[in-house]
């Protein structure tokens, strides 16, 4: 948000103004500072306050260090010092001038008559002040103030927000006793009205004619100030905040420095407020998007009291677009919008190969008049940078911005001949109208007499600028249109690249895979328990056929296996009290291994018997074998 | 006078019906030809191929103004096409030769001729536009040497980059598959072949083309990642002085030069930041233009 200085406008024109005036005096003076102080008013009663204004302004250095020594009886309640300086060039000349303006209140304690001596620095040197004399009487007894006659109406009605010592202090500027507060009779305007007020006693209110525009379009802002014209205390303004515009270029059409004018009067809010056009200006957006026009601000400060209080307007989102393409002409420049006319003046028209004309173009319109104009280049002309002048400002309404731009150029003429000089043309886009329009200016053609020495000036083929560039050509080639690249799809990547390496991976792995199964089949199929499995079911069939001996050796065969699978021990062969140990060593159980060892021998008994064997005890060691062989899986 | 009214009576006039026909045909006629009408009276609702026409003539008349706001009028519709980015390049560099040269010019020309180098499929267009590229940067660079500045205006590309733009995508990606499919049958030959010269011959053809496919593949990619994300653009003015990123000069560091074709790394604000040979620097992004992206 772009800070002011509250006061700074105002006090700047007052500034200027003043400056004006002494301006001779102070060229007399030469290195002597010219010194003006007042006070306001002379006579006060106790308890009341008064303004001392102390003016010092030199052409050597700034003035500081403005001081009042006040007396006994004076209190100082407030001091103030605006600085300003101003440098005129005149017929190469410097002049310099350097002003303090140092503002004092103070506060009248008792009766009497008080002379207050000051004094200004000015470089090295200290300056004594006339003193200044007021007179204290008791109070109630002072006479009624005066309004100044030449001072601007106030903004605030009053209380000026620019003026930091009037009625700042002591809340009444005099002892006689105000009339109660009446609402004088004024014509309301409604089109001044608002909703509700955005504040008591004094609030600003901001509009924009539009809130979708073109880049280049003006956006007009208007921030009103509603004071309510009934009485009600001291108030004066501390500072004031301009709205933030970075995105747009700010013409003003109602100067922020000039005296607001009154519009006319509102009721809003069930009071009634006099209206002023605070300032109003023109925005140019400077590029498209959704831009921000930010709140106004200004800070009150009522009475005597320490807090502050603000008051804003409203802020604003513009939506800026470009203009539209369709039908946008050639040479048409993004931000030139308006209503513009184009004229032109050649003088002479006849000239000599090697000389030059001038070319005289008057650029004039509204809006966002350009800052340029693009001379028609053609070969053998050559135009120099113009000369430009402006006047440029608000329209007689105050509503646009506008004006002429001047643009003097002068063009070498370097071709004999008839010389069609071309024409300007400046294509804008009309607002009101929502189209292009293009302003023309035609320039005709000039008469150049041939000069022999200014044709022999001109650079021959071979050394000019950009020699060697090759032809126009005259018809298109054809936009070029977006095609398919075979990397664009994944299946190029995935068939194509790392289909053939996966291909061959997959095959390898695959093949070693099928390599491992087998392998593993084989070995689960000769595995330990799946040889018990198969004894155990020859020995079932064998117990069930009835052949006594065949189940024997059956029986014989499923405990060497089961030995194998559960505990892990061959005992093919072992008899005895060596197939024991090899039990028992495996970690099978005494009792266990002697029994698997007691069955072995009887099964080997039973085979080699010369007797018949029977089949009922051959069934019997199956019974006690199968119980022998689930001990040994339980390991017990 | 007699006679005369005599005539006239005798030849019938047109009936009430036929009247009211002819009023309707011509009616008719000036409606549906009012739009053709209205487009000739506009010269800005002109088509693309008949402003290019009028921007060609306008050149070859001497009227470069005119041609260059024809070709820029064309360029602001998005119309692409390389011998419109060719004679744009042209106008400005008339512009130049003409004497009223405004800043800029020489870069907005080689900008025209890299962009139609670019887009072309025309051997001879891309010639010449190369040729144009080469008389315009040799005028800038004419002009830094008297400036005592640094004449290297086209500092070249990167070896990567000008590794990748030997060949095109396409043919970088088909010897990429190829060579991926003759170390795929390498591999297998080696793995089932029974004979040794059939193994070994599989062998060598699988070590030689697996490194054709790294290489080929490497470049298909930058190839590709070129044309999806590179964003090139051309310097458009004499003082486009390297910045950082809060937008000050970097000490002791000469102008890009104006018509220098740079890379765009990255955009803030008004700011772009641009990769020109080894320097990587922040630009205003008033003095580039962008060239138009490759397909």
């Amino acid at each position: 948000m772009s800070s002011c200085g509250g006061r700074a406008g105002l006090t700047a024109a007052f500034f200027a103004a003043s400056l004006v005036a002494l301006a001779p005096r102070i060229a007399a003076a030469q290195s002597v500072p010219q010194v003006s102080a007042s006070v306001d008013p002379e006579t006060v009663g106790v308890g009341e306050t008064f303004q001392v204004e102390i003016q010092a302004t030199s052409p050597d250095a700034m003035p500081s260090s403005v001081d009042i020594n006040p007396p006994a009886g004076l209190l100082l309640r407030g001091k103030n010092s605006s600085p300003m300086q101003q440098h005129t060039f005149m017929n190469g000349t410097r002049s310099d001038q350097y002003t303090l303006t140092s503002d004092w209140a103070f506060e009248a304690t008792r009766v009497g008559s008080f002379a207050l001596p000051g004094s200004v620095v000015v470089g090295t040197k200290r300056y004594s002040v006339s003193p200044l004399h007021v007179r204290v009487v008791p109070a109630g007894q002072a006479p009624a103030r005066k309004q100044r006659q030449n001072a601007p109406p106030s903004p605030f009605g009053g209380f000026s927000p620019f003026d930091p010592w009037k009625q700042l202090f002591g809340g009444a500027p005099n002892s006689v006793p105000e009339p109660p507060p009446q609402r004088p009779e004024v014509s309301l305007d409604p089109k001044l009205s608002i909703d509700a007020p955005r504040g008591d006693t004094v609030f600003l209110h901001a509009t924009v004619d539009k809130t979708t525009a073109v880049v280049g379009e003006q956006v007009t802002l208007s921030v009103y100030q509603y004071i309510d014209i009934t009485p009600s205390g001291d108030i004066s303004s501390d500072d004031m905040h301009f709205p933030d515009v970075v995105d747009f270029v700010k013409r003003p059409l109602v100067g922020d420095n000039q005296d607001a004018p009154v519009l006319g009067y509102a009721s809003t809010g069930g009071r009634v407020w006099q209206v002023r056009l605070f300032f109003r200006w023109a925005l140019f957006p400077l590029r498209a998007g959704d831009l921000t026009i930010g709140p106004t601000v200004i800070e009150l400060i009522r009475g005597r009291s320490p807090q502050k209080e603000n008051r804003s307007t409203e802020s604003f989102r513009v939506r800026v677009t470009e203009p539209p393409l369709a039908g946008r002409p050639p040479g048409y420049a993004i931000g030139d919008v308006g209503r513009f006319a184009l004229a032109a003046q050649v003088q002479p028209r006849q000239a000599e190969q090697g000389g030059a004309v001038g070319v005289h173009v008057d650029l004039s319109g509204t809006g966002n008049v350009p800052a340029t104009v693009t001379p028609p280049a053609r070969e053998g002309l050559e135009w120099l940078a113009p000369d430009v002048h402006e006047a440029m400002g608000p329209t007689a309404n105050g509503t646009q911005y506008g004006g002429k731009r001047s643009f003097d150029f002068v063009v070498h003429v370097n071709r004999a001949g008839d010389v069609d000089l071309g024409e300007l043309a400046l294509p804008y886009w009309d607002p009101d109208q929502r189209r292009y329009s293009v302003a023309r200016a035609p320039l005709g053609t000039i008469h150049v007499t041939a000069n022999a020495a200014a044709a022999a000036k001109e650079p021959d083929k071979a050394t000019e600028v950009l020699a060697g560039l090759p032809a126009i050509r005259t018809s298109l080639e054809g936009t070029p249109a977006a095609r398919a690249h075979p990397d664009d799809s994944p299946w190029f990547w995935v068939a194509a690249i790392a289909g053939g390496p996966l291909a061959f991976g997959l095959s390898v792995g695959l093949s070693r895979l099928a390599r491992r199964v087998a392998a593993a089949w084989e070995l689960r199929r000769t595995s330990p328990a799946s040889e018990l499995k198969e004894r155990l079911s020859a020995a079932r069939e064998a117990c069930v056929k009835g052949d006594a001996r065949a189940a024997d050796s059956a029986i014989g065969r499923a405990l060497e296996a089961a030995a194998m699978a559960h505990a892990g021990v061959n005992v093919r062969g072992a008899v005895g009290r060596e197939l024991t140990e090899k039990l028992e060593r495996a970690g099978v159980a005494a009792d266990a291994a002697t029994n698997v060892a007691e069955l072995l021998r009887e099964c080997e008994a039973a085979r080699f018997s010369p007797d018949a064997a029977e089949l009922a005890a051959t069934r019997e060691r199956w019974s006690r074998a199968q119980a022998a062989i689930a001990r040994l899986e339980r390991r017990e | 006078m007699k006679a005369k009214c005599t005539i006239y009576k005798l030849i019938p006039g047109p009936t009430r019906w036929a009247r009211i026909g002819m009023a309707s045909i011509v009616a008719l006629a000036t409606i549906s030809l009012w739009p053709l009408l209205a487009a000739a009276d506009d010269p800005v609702e002109q088509m693309p191929d008949r402003l290019f026409a009028s921007g060609a003539k306008a050149l070859a008349d001497g009227r470069v103004g005119e041609a260059i706001a024809t070709f820029e009028a064309l360029a602001d519709r998005g119309f692409e096409d390389p011998v419109a980015s060719y004679d744009r390049g042209l106008a400005y560099a008339a512009r130049v030769r003409a004497g009223a040269e405004l800043p800029g010019d020489l870069g907005r020309a080689a900008q025209g001729f890299e962009e139609a180098r670019d887009l072309s499929r025309d051997p001879r267009l891309q010639a010449d536009a190369g040729a144009a590229l080469t008389v315009v940067r040799s005028e800038v660079a004419k002009r830094r040497m008297r400036a005592g500045e640094p004449a290297e205006v086209d500092p070249g590309r990167s070896f990567a980059s000008s590794l990748s733009s030997l060949l095109s995508e396409d043919t970088w990606a088909i010897l990429c598959a190829a060579s991926a499919l003759a170390s795929a049958a390498g591999l297998f030959a080696r793995w089932l072949a029974t004979k040794s010269r059939v193994r070994v011959a599989g062998a060598v053809m699988a070590g030689v083309a697996a490194p054709l496919v790294a290489a080929s593949m490497a470049m298909t990619l930058a190839a590709r990642s070129d044309r999806l994300n590179l964003h090139e653009a051309v310097v458009i003015s004499a003082s486009a002085r390297p910045e950082d990123e809060r937008g000050l000069s970097l000490p002791g560091a000469s102008p890009v030069p104006e018509g220098a074709r740079v890379e765009i790394l990255d955009s803030r604000g008004g700011l772009q930041r641009i990769r020109f040979g080894t320097l990587v620097a922040w630009l205003s992004g008033d003095a580039l233009r962008d060239l138009a992206p490759r397909r």
